[in-house]
């Protein structure tokens, strides 16, 4: 190989590894900064009591917060479970109820950014979570599954209150777009109950 | 530069050690440009989406304003297709149904014989129910079972009394059927005690008058229930089989959501058709929409028509038209039927096409609602996009428009109505192109929006509302339109294989415009452009019909509306008297008065002239709902009717009942329910639903990275190599 052709090639392979390295940073600064300017639309949203968008364009607003103590987590849950949501934030499955309400409302999140804690979530965790009214509500971890993508149970309402999380499966998976999800199951834990 | 340049003078067996120089110098270079590029890159990119709004980016257009129907977020409704479907290979043991069609047509009215045939294939004694759409003002009069060669001729029953009489049966061990009508378009047909291997069959005849307009003749014949969204919270009890729960707003969506086939399951369900057909006039030409049919002709005004390669899976509507030669359209056609000291009329008269030529256009304020729920997905929505680019073109500088788009939620283009300016028109194209199909389909809100504010003075108020249908709160959405139309016209564009008829046309009769159908993307241009034509104005208006002295005549519609091009008056009437003298039919058109007569004793003979009457006075009952009318006093009406023609409405069901039990009481009755074909071209996961994607492909971009460094450092250390060699 002629050394020119050889730094070429290199020059190339380097420019691709450093865009990738970028789209990575970039997918992991989004979820990050986007979740800085949600907190603060979410104080906003206290303070009045509606809905405020975190950016003016914003399609999506925080409908709750998410808090697991032991995995060091805390989330804005967005409304609405899109693509374009999800790279902001964990979204709420529209058609089942708000957090913190009765009902089974499910929360789905991206497994390699706002919801890669959710595998050391383990029976008995705590999760809070703090409603859009403001008060907060504890759920302690039931069940843990994997299931079908295509199996929609995991929406429907159990008859007690829950929190259902959903994320892809495998969670190392290079491969986007599999048929597995990580589904964990958190029921409301009536003694818990804190108003701030 | 240093360490290179020593290089060479270390002492070639010290290279392992010059090449672990070499390692921790590149990973340190490229970790440095890496990190450095990727993170000024990342805010870079970060900053430009955060900071910059999409819509402003690009050269003023106007932002893209998303106005949520709700006033507070989160006051989302609940209910969708939550899911209920169940993973597939669950139907082996429900009865093998195939459908049978023949219809006979003489002039604009059709008689049809359904025959579904239920083959018992287990080895168990099953009852078989199956969901089924018929055209939306088809009349059921006759039910027959036909067991072996044996035939049970059913009897028509107040709905809660034939289910009483069908279900002794069921549980006596008797052979039954029963035909039972959800919405005018949905029919419920269930068979009890079907013995193992067995094969029974159940033919329903209906009449129906076909759509002539436009100097086209359409029979159209529905074969499969799109999935309807079914709104509201759901209740514990189910009276239905189907894959929903009742809810609150649809308290029996059970019974009109069959059981799809899960994705990947072979197609069932195969229908054939046979029409035979005497248009009254000299035909033209005979062609089938969808479906490859054989014409064959039998003189200039008969003509056989089946399907070429044998039968088609229920999972599109089958459409045949046919019109007259040119220049032999009739003027107007008069049927007569006398049967049991009674007459009734068919009266069809076509206005003419009036241009008022001196007439300045009115500006127009257009209002294109356009869903986007999951059932649109697929064809559907490429058809309805096509549809609204070609109608956004149409708009005239001096109109106004905006543009809905609807599934779980309403969103509106513009906050009001804008003037079709050019900018604001590639702003609609943008979003247009950008509309994607999911979600449900909360079909109120968006009627709600389109209807919210009064048209601006001097305008026409016309609302262009694109939709399949699939809804199954049919009723809730009359009366709103009832409510809130005011001084606009709606006119409803059926997209799909297929739209749920009933919708279509009650909405544009209540919305006082017109339906057309669009069932495929190479109909659209066609389809759209005589849509166009109706948009102008209405070609008679302030109809009134005159009967000859000594007659009296209950006719409906009772109040006759505005006709677009190419609409005829069609008029269904019961009268007392003699049969003579002539029926004036008068009106506006074109800022003259128009009218034409049609000679009583020149009235052709007509068979199930009464039961087409019949059925329009049940409409005309049913209809008086949406404004108001007492139910109870409806449903005594329309059961008295519907007892006295023999019509299966929403009331009256029609039984048969072998009297001789066949199933031993030992064994047990399975219950099961027909599958059906999803729609074509519509997609299962779009309507039923799968949980989100949550995976982002940063782990794919990370091992990417990884592998192109380990690749370029692999290409480094290559000079090591041909170093040696020269």
């Amino acid at each position: 190989m002629r050394p020119a052709t050889r730094s070429m090639l290199m020059a190339g392979l380097i420019s691709v590894s450093v865009w990738q390295l970028g789209e990575a940073a970039y997918i992991q600064a989004k979820a990050w900064l986007a979740q800085r300017l949600i907190a603060a639309a979410w104080d906003q949203a206290r303070a009045a009591g509606v809905g405020v968008k975190p950016w003016p364009w914003a399609d999506t607003y925080p409908v709750a917060r998410i808090e697991a103590p032991r995995q060091g987590a805390r989330l804005m849950v967005l409304s609405g479970a899109s693509g374009r949501t999800l790279a902001f934030g964990p979204g709420h499955v529209a058609g089942t109820p708000l957090p913190g309400e009765h009902g089974n409302s499910v929360i789905s999140g991206h497994r390699d950014t706002h919801f890669a804690f959710l595998r050391e979530l383990r029976s008995g965790d705590v999760l809070m979570v703090q409603a859009a009214n403001g008060g907060v509500v504890r759920y302690v971890v039931s069940a843990v599954e994997v299931v079908h993508r295509k199996d929609m149970r995991v929406l429907l309402d159990a008859g007690d209150d829950r929190l259902t999380l959903v994320t892809c499966f495998p969670f190392d998976s290079p491969v986007t777009g599999g048929p597995l999800r990580y589904v964990v199951v958190a029921t409301r834990d009536l003694q818990g109950i804190v108003e701030i | 530069m240093q360490t290179v340049l020593n290089r060479t003078s270390i002492a070639p067996n010290s290279q392992s050690y010059s090449i672990a120089l070499d390692v921790i110098r590149f990973l340190a270079l490229a970790v440095m440009a890496g990190t450095g590029f990727a993170l000024l890159l990342a805010v870079t990119i970060v900053a430009l989406t955060l900071v910059v709004p999409p819509a402003a980016a690009s050269s003023g257009a106007p932002i893209v304003a998303a106005v949520s129907h709700s006033e507070k977020p989160g006051e989302q409704t609940s209910g969708s297709f939550l899911m209920r479907v169940r993973p597939g290979g669950e139907y082996q043991r429900s009865p093998v149904l195939s459908t049978d069609v023949k219809i006979v047509v003489s002039g604009v009215v059709a008689r049809a014989t359904v025959s579904q045939q239920f083959r018992n294939d287990s080895a168990d004694w099953v009852e078989g129910v199956y969901v089924f759409p018929l055209p939306e003002n088809a009349a059921v009069d006759r039910l027959r079972m036909q067991i072996g060669d044996r035939l049970v001729e059913g009897q028509i029953r107040e709905r809660g009394q034939a289910r009483a009489e069908y279900e002794k049966a069921r549980a006596n061990g008797s052979i039954a059927s029963l035909v039972e009508q959800e919405r005018p378009n949905i029919f419920t047909s269930s068979v009890a005690n079907l013995g193992p291997g067995q094969t029974l069959t159940v033919q329903i005849e209906y009449q129906q008058t076909l759509r002539y307009e436009e100097e086209t003749v359409s029979l159209r014949f529905p074969t499969v229930v799109m999935p309807r969204y079914i709104p509201g919270n759901p209740q514990s009890e189910k009276a239905g089989s189907g894959w929903s729960p009742d809810t609150d707003q649809v308290p029996d969506a059970s019974r009109i959501t069959p059981r799809v086939l899960a994705e990947g399951e072979a197609l069932r369900n195969p229908v054939t058709i046979h029409v035979e057909l005497d248009a009254g006039f000299p035909v033209g030409e005979v062609k089938s929409r969808y479906h490859q049919v054989k014409v064959e002709k039998r003189d200039d005004n008969r003509y056989e028509v089946s399907l070429a390669v044998g039968p088609f899976p229920a999972d599109r509507d089958f459409e045949l038209v046919w019109h007259p030669l040119a220049g032999e359209q009739p003027r107007g056609t008069l049927f007569r039927e006398s049967a049991d000291g009674e007459t009734h009329l068919l009266l069809t008269l076509f206005p003419p096409v009036g241009h008022k030529a001196d007439e300045k256009r009115l500006p127009r304020e257009v209002i294109y609602v356009i869903d986007t729920s999951g059932s649109m997905e697929g064809t559907s929505i490429v058809q309805a996009k096509k549809a609204l680019s070609l109608a956004l073109g149409q708009l005239a500088p001096e109109d106004r428009f905006n543009v809905i788009q609807f599934n779980s939620t309403t969103e509106q283009l513009f906050a009001l109505p804008r003037e079709a300016s050019t900018a604001n028109l590639v702003a609609a194209r943008r979003y247009v192109d950008r509309l994607r199909a999911s979600g449900g389909t909360e079909m109120a809100p968006a009627l709600q929006a389109a209807l919210a504010y009064p048209a601006k003075e001097g305008f026409l108020r016309q609302i262009i509302f694109m939709t399949d249908g699939a809804v199954g709160n049919e009723d809730a959405l009359f009366r709103l339109i009832q409510d809130k139309l005011g001084r606009s016209r709606l006119f409803t564009v059926g997209i799909g294989s297929a739209p749920n008829g009933h919708f279509m046309t009650k909405a544009a009769q209540l919305g006082r415009g017109t339906f057309t159908y669009i069932g495929d993307v190479a109909e659209v241009g066609e389809k759209m452009a005589a849509l166009f034509g109706k948009l102008e104005y209405p070609v008679l208006s302030d109809i009134a019909v005159e009967w000859p002295a000594g007659v009296t005549a209950e006719a409906y519609p009772q109040k006759l509306p505005d006709l677009y091009l190419g609409e005829p008056v069609v008029l269904s009437a019961r009268m007392e008297g003699p049969l003579t003298g002539t029926v004036e039919v008068r009106g506006q058109s074109a800022g003259e008065a128009w009218s034409a007569k049609l000679a009583l004793p020149d009235a052709h003979d007509g068979k199930g002239m009464g039961v087409i009457w019949a059925r329009r006075k049940i409409e005309a009952l049913m209809d008086s709902q949406y404004q108001g009318a007492d139910r109870e006093k409806v449903r005594e009406d329309v059961v008295a009717l519907a007892l006295k023609h023999h019509i299966v409405t929403r009331y009256t069901s029609l039984v048969a009942v072998d009297v001789t039990p066949v199933r031993p009481l030992a064994e047990p009755l399975d219950s099961q329910a027909v599958p059906t074909n999803l729609a074509q071209g519509a997609n299962h996961e779009a309507i039923f639903g799968a949980l989100p994607r949550t995976a982002t492909p940063a782990r794919l971009h990370w091992v990417l990275a990884l592998l192109a460094a380990a690749l370029a450092f692999i290409v480094y250390a290559t000079r090591y190599a041909t170093r040696r060699l020269s």
